[in-house]
């Protein structure tokens, strides 16, 4: 049946490039659920479509997977992404053996952002393409990618340093 | 830090991904997600005033089957009948509420009053997950969705005027549309097709019920208890569709086969129960049907009961220019 040519032929697709896109899905989504999630309506977009590409369909699956997620990914997300602020909220565990530093700590305020911001931080950092690059997948103007990276940016600023200034008492606690 | 936060953030990212693998299956599932969609396309293909509307330039009458009524005693029995539904609903101000529950739809509820009308689908509840037909789930979808409106359709109140509203809940979008006209015979195809779903083809149900029973497109076929309530049962012709050829390449089924009966309260003769389902085959997709009971309730039309025959569009939500983009 040309349903199962199609999803052969995704999933010989999917053979090398599976893991870095769902990476990117978890990046955007910030849990591997919600990122599978994400993931799997994404390919689902693509199966609709599958017979219009010749060529390689991955450009395609990217804007869907990014544009998807800047529009807040459906509603659920909704519910995940205030679970995420909660839990981003809380301060660092006081655990002496545990080691937060500031990368992994920004990644975790990444998840505070608006999904828009996050999207062009991801795409900006992650998958290291340009300001046009990145207003060309998402299907913006370059301004309003810029000004989204600008504010993102910004926001994990005020948020780090919101972060590091529990650092000391935390330290403190410690000693 | 401020200088190299974007260093950091990269490192962080990988740092935060480096264990990630994709698990397997993910082609196979998003195949089985895919066939989901194409049935609720199928399903939906049929639907109302916007089924009606979106297939009626596509559709081509195929065939019919079933008796019709015929004969002095019909011709009686549909006098008798429309003439006590249109004592039930003479002087009568109510507001139609509607709700269903069915195999491949998730619940439903149809609220109309005069030319107002909302209806309103919602994911199914927990326990549809593990139902299987022909094989296959029928739906799955995120468990925080459970309950939780899916989509509605029907009129709203933008800029001072009626017009038709589509809301697709899952993405956030909407459109609008120019207001459909009520089918222009309750014996057309697409008065029958919308009979076969949740979705009501009229607010007029004496004028309906009359012209069914006199054109044949539906017979008065017995008595049956509905809830401990005597009901009059009217039965539709089932009819078959030929899908639009675009249409039809979307669902994979060539043809669409639609039934409904319809329960009129045997004292007031106002509906209290309709019965539909829609059939699709005749394409790889195989075939496939879903199945509805609407049961229907009469309540008087107070301000908040007419404020809920409206559909409302979220704040925040994306226009679109018509369903096909939904």
């Amino acid at each position: 049946m040309a349903d199962d040519r199609a999803v052969g032929e995704l999933e010989r697709f999917l053979a090398e490039r599976a893991d870095r896109l769902m990476r990117t899905a978890v990046l955007l989504t910030g849990s591997r659920e919600a990122g599978q999630d994400l993931l799997q309506t994404a390919l689902e977009r693509l199966l609709r479509h599958w017979r219009r590409f010749d060529g390689d369909p991955e450009g395609y699956l990217r804007r869907t997977l990014y544009n998807l997620a800047a529009d807040g990914f459906r509603r659920q997300g909704r519910l995940q992404r205030k679970l995420l602020l909660l839990r981003a909220a809380a301060p660092p565990p006081a655990d002496p053996i545990a080691e937060v530093d500031l990368r992994d700590a920004l990644v975790r305020l990444l998840l505070q952002l608006p999904p828009r911001q996050r999207a062009v931080l991801v795409l900006r950092y992650w998958e290291q393409l340009t300001e046009a690059e990145t207003a060309a997948v998402l299907g913006w103007p370059e301004g309003t990618v810029k000004s989204a990276a600008s504010r993102g940016l910004q926001r994990l600023r005020e948020l780090a340093g919101g972060w590091q200034n529990t650092e000391p008492q935390l330290n403190g606690e410690r000693a | 830090m401020n200088t190299d936060i974007e260093e950091l953030l990269r490192d962080g990212m990988e740092r935060f991904t480096a264990e990630v693998h994709a698990p397997g299956g993910l082609a196979g599932q998003a195949g089985r997600l895919h066939r989901q969609h194409r049935r609720r396309l199928a399903a939906r293909a049929t639907v109302a005033c916007g089924a009606a509307a979106a297939i009626a330039a596509g559709v081509t009458f195929a065939a019919t089957d079933g008796s019709a009524g015929s004969g002095v005693a019909q011709a009686r029995t549909v006098a008798y009948v429309t003439k006590r539904v249109e004592n039930a609903l003479a002087g009568e101000n109510l507001v139609f509420v509607g709700r269903s529950s069915g195999k491949l739809w998730g619940n439903t509820v149809t609220w109309a009053y005069r030319s107002r009308n909302r209806f309103e689908e919602y994911w199914p509840a927990a326990d549809a997950r593990d139902r299987v037909v022909n094989g296959q789930r029928l739906w799955d979808f995120p468990p925080q969705d459970r309950g939780l409106p899916y989509l509605a359709q029907g009129t709203a109140l933008v800029g001072g005027k009626l017009v038709g509203a589509y809301v697709t809940y899952f993405d956030h979008r909407y459109s609008l549309s120019r207001l459909q006209p009520q089918p222009a015979s309750a014996c057309s195809t697409n008065a029958a097709l919308a009979m076969g779903a949740p979705l009501i083809p009229t607010t007029h149900w004496s004028a309906f019920i009359g012209a069914t029973l006199a054109c044949g497109a539906a017979s008065v076929t017995g008595h049956v208890l509905v809830d401990g309530v005597e009901t009059t049962q009217i039965t539709g012709k089932p009819i078959t569709v030929r899908l639009q050829p675009g249409y039809a390449k979307t669902v994979h089924a060539k043809f669409a086969t639609v039934r409904w009966a319809l329960y009129v309260n045997s004292k007031t003769y106002l509906p209290v129960r309709l019965d539909g389902s829609t059939k699709t085959f005749g394409g790889t997709a195989g075939s496939y049907t879903s199945s509805s009971s609407t049961n229907v309730r009469w309540l008087p039309a107070t301000k908040a009961n007419i404020a809920m025959t409206m559909v409302t569009i979220p704040p925040g939500f994306q226009q679109v220019s018509s369903v096909a983009d939904q």
